[in-house]
């Protein structure tokens, strides 16, 4: 049997290569993975963005059927573009067609930022201008504000994942402020994951990114340490004292 | 590794929505550099009825499926593909194929062409199914020019009980075929974990060993010139590398 020790649902943006690969790469002994895909268009629109959140109905109901432990809407923008009530609604219709608890990449973000206490961050996107000034409204909720956003200002979303892992980090390091107390990297079709670890090294402050974000709050959400010390802080986080340490995360944002 | 080095593909998988195991298994068996992307079909019923509605659904995933730009598509389920008879793999993949644009194949068209590449005539064959699901099975692979010397299922029919199940059942079960008649054995249904048995079969009973999952991974990894052995998931997968060549897992 796979997945004795945790099965996780994925909703992808159906466009989306780069979610799962990470998700699988990081997965420890006993842990499965599980996708279905959300339709919608590439080019992340205003309308495209808005129509996942039903389309992202269908895709909880396939992964409902392998009865996951939790269940993860893996797309940012898709989850913080008409605001945190948005966003939290679609965790509580995904919970209600899955049976079990829903994790959302916006979510994660505003949480993972919430739990180190930063008010002050600096972003890096691919997004264009709307959507960049939705995200900075989104985390303005939380009382987090963004210093600084670096783009790479494109629309295609499939495209996102043609950015190679060296440019990510190399934006990231062009943008960043002093002020800032961390940076995100936001959108789960960006291969950030694999220079989260050396942008921290190198910059000395906490670099959190989509994927990564997405997976702690599902792992936490399973009460399963992943033992993974190579993706950066946030992931290593999970191995501090133990999983089962923390409150089972339950429906929140 | 630098990435021109390496070889790299997108597999389109498309699973039964209650599939818990084959999407593991690929990401096992697939060397760095190859990706699965997975799209689900309802299934939770391994049963004439539900198998027919799965379909239906089928061409919508596969699209969404080459919106991710997949370089091949793969129906991972294997009595939905040879559910009426043959020649019903071969309208799956033309379905798939006209709504996608995109190379496809099926685990039985797969599965069929991994026995007759290891040029076995005859199979032992081992599933998960019940009495009626191995009949059409059996039917299925003697249409296509292979005898079927014994058939034990483990007559299941709700998939999730099957994806269950540990890799000692596959064992067990194929150590209680009848297989001194056969050049091959055969373990059908890609949601059961089949991977980890298929070595020790190999080692215990002489005859090489084919999985519907190992076998799906196998005609992806070929539609993608992937010729590299791997190691570890019995005969078929090492033998990947071209006669000759330098094995590299």
């Amino acid at each position: 049997m796979y997945g004795w020790r945790g099965r996780i649902g994925l909703l992808v943006p159906s466009i989306n290569t780069t979610m799962e690969t990470e998700f699988w790469r990081i997965a420890p002994h006993g842990v499965s993975v599980h996708s279905a895909r959300i339709a919608g268009g590439r080019h992340g629109t205003p309308e495209e963005l808005r129509s996942m959140e039903n389309a992202s109905k269908k895709a909880a109901e396939e992964v409902a059927m392998v009865e996951p432990d939790v269940v993860v809407y893996g797309c940012t923008s898709g989850s913080f573009f008409e605001g945190p009530e948005w966003n939290k609604k679609i965790c509580e219709q995904l919970s209600a067609i899955t049976k079990a608890p829903t994790v959302t990449t916006a979510g994660a973000m505003a949480a993972c930022l919430m739990a180190g206490g930063y008010k002050k961050v600096d972003v890096v996107t691919p997004y264009v201008e709307l959507t960049n000034e939705r995200l900075k409204q989104f985390l303005k909720t939380y009382g987090i504000d963004v210093v600084k956003l670096g783009t790479f200002d494109m629309l295609d979303m499939f495209d996102h994942a043609k950015i190679q892992p060296e440019e990510i980090y190399q934006k990231v390091k062009e943008i960043t402020t002093p002020e800032a107390e961390a940076v995100f990297v936001a959108c789960t079709q960006l291969r950030a994951l694999e220079v989260a670890d050396m942008l921290e090294r190198d910059l000395g402050k906490p670099v959190y990114t989509a994927v990564q974000a997405s997976a702690w709050q599902a792992y936490e959400a399973m009460g399963v340490d992943p033992k993974i010390d190579d993706c950066g802080s946030l992931l290593r986080q999970l191995s501090d004292g133990g999983a089962r340490r923390r409150t089972p995360l339950r429906r929140s944002a | 590794m630098t990435p021109e080095l390496q070889k790299t593909g997108r597999i389109g998988l498309l699973v039964p929505s209650s599939n818990t195991t084959v999407e593991a298994e690929f990401y096992r068996a697939l060397p760095r550099g190859v990706t699965v992307h997975a799209a689900r079909l309802f299934l939770t019923r391994i049963a004439p009825e539900s198998i027919l509605k799965m379909v239906e659904d089928m061409e919508t995933q596969a699209k969404l499926l080459a919106t991710a730009d997949v370089d091949v598509i793969v129906l991972g389920a294997t009595a939905p593909s040879f559910l009426k008879g043959l020649g019903y793999d071969r309208e799956l993949i033309a379905k798939i194929e006209a709504a996608t644009g995109r190379s496809a194949t099926t685990t039985s068209t797969a599965l069929v062409q991994a026995i007759q590449h290891l040029g076995a005539r005859r199979v032992a064959l081992g599933s998960a199914y019940d009495e009626k699901v191995n009949a059409i099975a059996k039917a299925f692979l003697e249409a296509s020019g292979i005898e079927v010397v014994d058939v034990k299922g483990l007559a299941l029919v709700d998939n999730l009980v099957v994806g269950r199940l540990g890799p000692d059942s596959a064992y067990k079960l194929a150590l209680g075929l009848e297989h001194s008649k056969a050049d091959a054995i055969v373990l059908s249904c890609t949601n059961w974990q089949t991977l980890d048995a298929i070595e020790r079969i190999e080692r215990e009973t002489g005859k090489p060993v084919i999985s519907t999952s190992q076998a799906s991974i196998w005609a992806a990894l070929r539609m993608l010139d992937y010729r590299h052995g791997i190691e570890g998931y019995g005969k078929l997968l090492r033998e990947l590398a071209p006669a000759g060549q330098t094995q590299t897992a």
